[in-house]
């Protein structure tokens, strides 16, 4: 081995495929490419409602604080209006993708993005 | 029973030796866990350039027992021992030997390729580092946080694992070079 030398060629094309595969995570995991179709709405212990995301529309969602009103655009599903104190559930912002959550706990609602085929009713921590 | 006669536990030189090196990287995994992360689960890894130089100066087993011995050693030290952060450390030391020890016994086919030097701890470190993150966020999938938004750390993790793995692998060959000056 070359006293001097810090990598060898095969350290350097190892280096290049990761550094090449980088940006396919990238676009993979963030890029748009797992849009959510339909979104899953759970209020305290009742039964998930399930809305489908392509069909511009708002509803109002009853719970145990008041109504929580819930807006789809374009795709796209969140909360506008709810009668909780800090509003952590509004400035969720806009959900799309597969697996985006956001809550409102105070008034026991929350909205998860899930895919046609939900893999499990619940989830116990 | 007979209470006279002390229990003998009969070492070797090469306990002592894994002993001495695991001890080591102890030292390296606790300075480390004292310092703060800027994003949780992102650190360093510098206690893993210890199991590289062991990997090249006393092959592969060698690099096994002083890297197990540093996650159950490092955790009781830390506190952390049958918690979560235990089990991905766990996760991780495991899937990065895996990949190391495939890789370590690849290197002779290598050579034989065209590749005279086969891979170095440069390489070895970004396939170790890259292996530690993947099989942690696996685990953490399988056993933590069983929902499909875990994965979207993966791009930022793999990144940080590219960066320290390269880091590492290169303080593992300055290493390597003063301790085999002739080579």
């Amino acid at each position: 081995m070359n006293k001097t030398s810090i990598v060898t060629r095969a350290d350097i094309i190892i280096i290049s495929i990761a550094i090449l595969i980088l940006p396919w995570l990238y676009l993979h995991f963030w890029g748009d490419g797992s849009q959510g179709e339909i979104a899953r709405i759970q209020v305290a212990n009742q039964t998930p409602r399930l809305i489908p995301l392509h069909r511009s529309q708002r509803y109002p969602i009853d719970g145990p604080l008041g109504t929580s009103i819930i807006e789809v655009q374009n795709g796209r599903i969140r909360f506008i209006e709810s009668p909780c104190r800090n509003k952590l559930c509004i400035h969720s912002g806009w959900l799309q993708r597969d697996a985006e959550f956001a809550a409102c706990l105070p008034n026991l609602i929350s909205i998860t993005i899930a895919g046609r085929n939900p893999r499990f009713d619940s989830i116990n921590f | 029973m007979n209470t006279s006669k002390p229990l003998h536990l009969r070492t070797s030189r090469d306990d002592h030796r894994i002993a001495a090196l695991a001890a080591l990287a102890i030292a390296i995994h606790l300075i480390e866990a004292a310092l703060p992360s800027p994003i949780p689960g992102v650190k360093p890894g510098l206690a893993n350039v210890i199991t590289l130089v062991v990997l090249f100066m006393y092959g592969w087993r060698d690099a096994a027992w002083v890297s197990l011995l540093r996650v159950f050693a490092g955790s009781l030290l830390v506190g952390s021992f049958l918690t979560p952060t235990f089990v991905l450390s766990l996760a991780g030391a495991c899937s990065s030997l895996a990949i190391l020890g495939l890789a370590w016994h690849m290197n002779p086919l290598l050579q034989r390729l065209g590749l005279k030097q086969g891979l170095g701890p440069v390489g070895l470190s970004v396939l170790g580092a890259c292996a530690h993150m993947t099989g942690q966020i696996i685990t953490a999938r399988l056993l933590i946080i069983p929902h499909d938004g875990l994965f979207h750390l993966l791009p930022l993790l793999i990144t940080a694992a590219v960066l320290f793995g390269i880091v590492s692998g290169i303080i593992t060959q300055l290493i390597l070079i003063q301790l085999r000056p002739n080579q």
